[in-house]
């Protein structure tokens, strides 16, 4: 072998110099790989969004991240928000990082958080994926939020009783009074599917879109006199002569005891029973027209995070058909995604509900539903 | 001198921070919801308008009419169910006795919330009770839960401990000398019980009513859990509009009304106590 001499050697020298200089480059790159980065996750909502996150979505996170750990803090109905609130924005004041890099909340608070610019702007720039939400859902939130999971209010019936489902608010009306004490929906003061009914009637005779705005006028109620008329026509034929229970379960149970034959519910949750065998068999679930009222779920980005990268990471990887079935999965819910990028199992599923669904009245209109409901339905006033 | 101050300073320092408790998370919000209904923030001046609302309000009206009906009528129907217990409990002795001064303060053990589902489940269409009732033969009887007759009766269930504990604490300081005096001239336990301890019962009786009527008026979970959707108690119908309606003034304005109603039953009990001890002297 020849021995390397003059130049060569020089050259040689400099190479292996250089080679050292990149696996060390390139070393360094592994051993900050090995500092793994928690971020910490609040998640509001009921035990059931708990068990989507823990047993779901942060396990398979995790393992196509493993940088990544995550810290999951859960706020039973939201309890304990107003705390985690003022800590983003106590934060945000001092100018200092929190400790919390994604939240789950009620719109409430999304809405004050924007007021205040305490939530990352997103776009396709920063989450990639998020070319495939529906624009207008983005926007209805300004950006701010990201929508990962829906559900709306959908007429759940047993067809063992009921051959031909309505199909328009019209219908269903005339259902209920065909076929007195077989229908029912919970007290619009416990729960939302009973809500959405009575918006429903109101809407009936009122547009959608006058009081879904930030507009607030308490004159333009007058609107919904026919709606009250036609919920208290309704009463002597609904369940029990009038009979309202308290929370979604209720009614879900009234249903699984054949007790009543229709009844409005949300759609995870009337799937999830279904899909556990707790409603018979014979249940169906439609949405009519004009639709019932839904939800986007969304999540937030205190921009206060200190761990941005990693909630973005997770951000983007929450809206792959990946973590969208598991949604679909373990909540029954609707995915954030748009629906022709969910496999077509997922979309045959869910063709009956998955329409779109009417906007809620903003939160002063709601409140003032709930109150005149029992003033003008159950409360026996003028 | 120096000792009895040191003393007066350390009674101070242990009475101060529940006093300071009452001051600032009791008294001063109470005072200042109260100046808030009769002086509203964006009104000009001191107004009755609020009160005038919420007592115009026929829904409102009926609620406070509802909620004072159902907490008599569970009074009553508790009082005439413990007053015997109490009074076996006072006067037997035995093994029986015991057992069931044991067994009843059971549901004072049980929270709320799962004795009123327990009634629910009991009481409810194809519940127990029903079941119980068809199989007898009985296919028709009036509904029991989700209105008044449930918070009546799921009320009735969780109270009598209570009522039969303090009716019981009366009982045991009427001397038995007394009665056996009485006994010994002649009374039977007829006279004995009109005589001698119904009256010397009176104010232990007189606390009892009040402190169950005002636990009653104002209890939420049992009327949430187990009424009907109108009327509701005043319980229910304050948290509705605190959360729901979004109306916090009107839901503090029928929290007024409410106090001064379990106050006026409060004045109520003060006056014949303190009537009778005026009499005694």
């Amino acid at each position: 072998m020849r021995r390397l001499t003059g130049p060569w050697r020089t050259l040689a020298a400099a190479l292996v110099a250089g080679a050292v200089c990149l696996v060390g480059l390139n070393g360094g790159t592994p051993a900050r790989a090995a500092d793994t980065v928690t971020l910490n996750l609040y998640i509001g909502g009921d035990t059931n969004i708990f068990d989507l996150w823990k047993k779901a979505l942060l396990p398979a996170f995790t393992k196509r991240y493993p940088r990544y750990k995550a810290n999951m803090v859960e706020l039973l109905h939201d309890n304990g928000s107003e705390g985690i609130y003022a800590k983003i924005l106590a934060a945000k004041r001092a100018g200092r990082t929190v400790d919390v890099d994604l939240w789950e909340t009620t719109p409430g608070f999304m809405e004050q958080g924007i007021g205040e610019g305490l939530w990352v702007k997103l776009s396709d720039r920063i989450v990639p994926n998020i070319s495939k939400v529906p624009a207008d859902t983005l926007a209805a939130a300004d950006y701010y939020g990201l929508p990962y999971r829906g559900s709306s209010v959908v007429i759940g019936y047993n067809s063992q009783f009921v051959k031909n489902p309505p199909s328009t608010f019209d219908d269903l009306v005339a259902w209920i009074k065909a076929n007195p004490g077989k229908f029912t929906y919970c007290d619009p003061n416990t729960c939302g599917s009973g809500t959405a009914f009575v918006t429903g009637a109101i809407y009936r005779y009122a547009s959608a879109e006058r009081f879904a705005g930030k507009a607030y006028d308490a004159k333009d109620e007058a609107a919904w006199q026919p709606g009250w008329k036609l919920l208290k026509d309704l009463q002597p034929a609904m369940y029990n002569n009038g009979f309202h229970p308290n929370g979604n379960v209720a009614v879900l149970q009234l249903l699984a005891q054949q007790n009543i034959w229709m009844a409005s519910v949300w759609s995870d949750m009337g799937l999830d029973w279904y899909t556990r065998g707790q409603l018979p068999k014979a249940m169906r679930f439609i949405q009519i027209t004009p639709p019932l009222m839904g939800d986007d779920s969304r999540v937030m980005l205190p921009a206060g995070s200190a761990h941005l990268e990693g909630a973005l990471t997770l951000l983007n990887w929450l809206l792959t058909p990946e973590a969208q079935t598991m949604v679909i999965d373990v909540v029954a819910g609707y995915p954030g995604i748009d629906w022709k990028y969910m496999p077509e199992s997922v979309r045959q599923k869910f063709k009956d509900v998955a329409k779109a669904f009417a906007p809620w009245p903003n939160p002063k209109y709601l409140a003032d539903i709930k109150r005149l409901w029992h003033e003008q339905v159950v409360g026996g006033a003028q | 001198m120096t000792d009895s101050r040191r003393q007066g300073a350390l009674g101070l320092a242990l009475v101060l921070p529940p006093l300071l408790v009452l001051i600032f998370l009791i008294i001063v919000p109470a005072v200042s919801a109260v100046i808030d209904t009769l002086h509203p923030p964006e009104g000009a001046g001191w107004t009755l308008t609020n009160y005038a609302l919420i007592l115009g309000n026929r829904v409102l009206r009926s609620d406070i009419r509802f909620s004072i009906v159902v907490t008599l009528a569970a009074v009553a129907v508790t009082f005439c169910l413990s007053y015997p217990l109490a009074l076996y409990l006072r006067f037997t002795k035995g093994r029986l006795p015991s057992l069931l001064a044991v067994l009843f303060t059971i549901p004072l053990f049980v929270p709320v919330v799962i004795a009123s589902f327990a009634m629910i489940t009991f009481l409810v269409n194809h519940g127990m009770v029903s079941t119980v009732l068809y199989r007898m033969g009985i296919e028709w009887f009036p509904p029991l839960v989700y209105n008044a007759t449930g918070i009546v009766l799921t009320e009735v269930w969780t109270t009598i401990p209570f009522a039969v504990l303090i009716l019981g604490a009366g009982l045991q300081a009427i001397d038995d000398a007394l009665i056996d005096g009485a006994r010994d001239v002649g009374a039977g336990p007829l006279r004995t019980f009109v005589s001698i301890i119904l009256p010397l019962n009176a104010t232990p009786t007189m606390i009892t009513l009040t402190l169950l009527f005002i636990g009653i008026f104002g209890s939420f979970t049992i009327p949430y859990l187990v009424g009907g959707n109108a009327p509701q108690m005043l319980g229910v119908t304050m948290t509705n509009y605190l959360t729901q309606y979004l109306r916090r003034l009107d839901a503090v304005t029928i929290a007024v009304i409410a106090f001064l109603i379990a106050a006026a039953v409060g004045a109520l009990y003060v006056v014949s106590v303190s009537r009778r001890e005026r009499h005694a002297l």
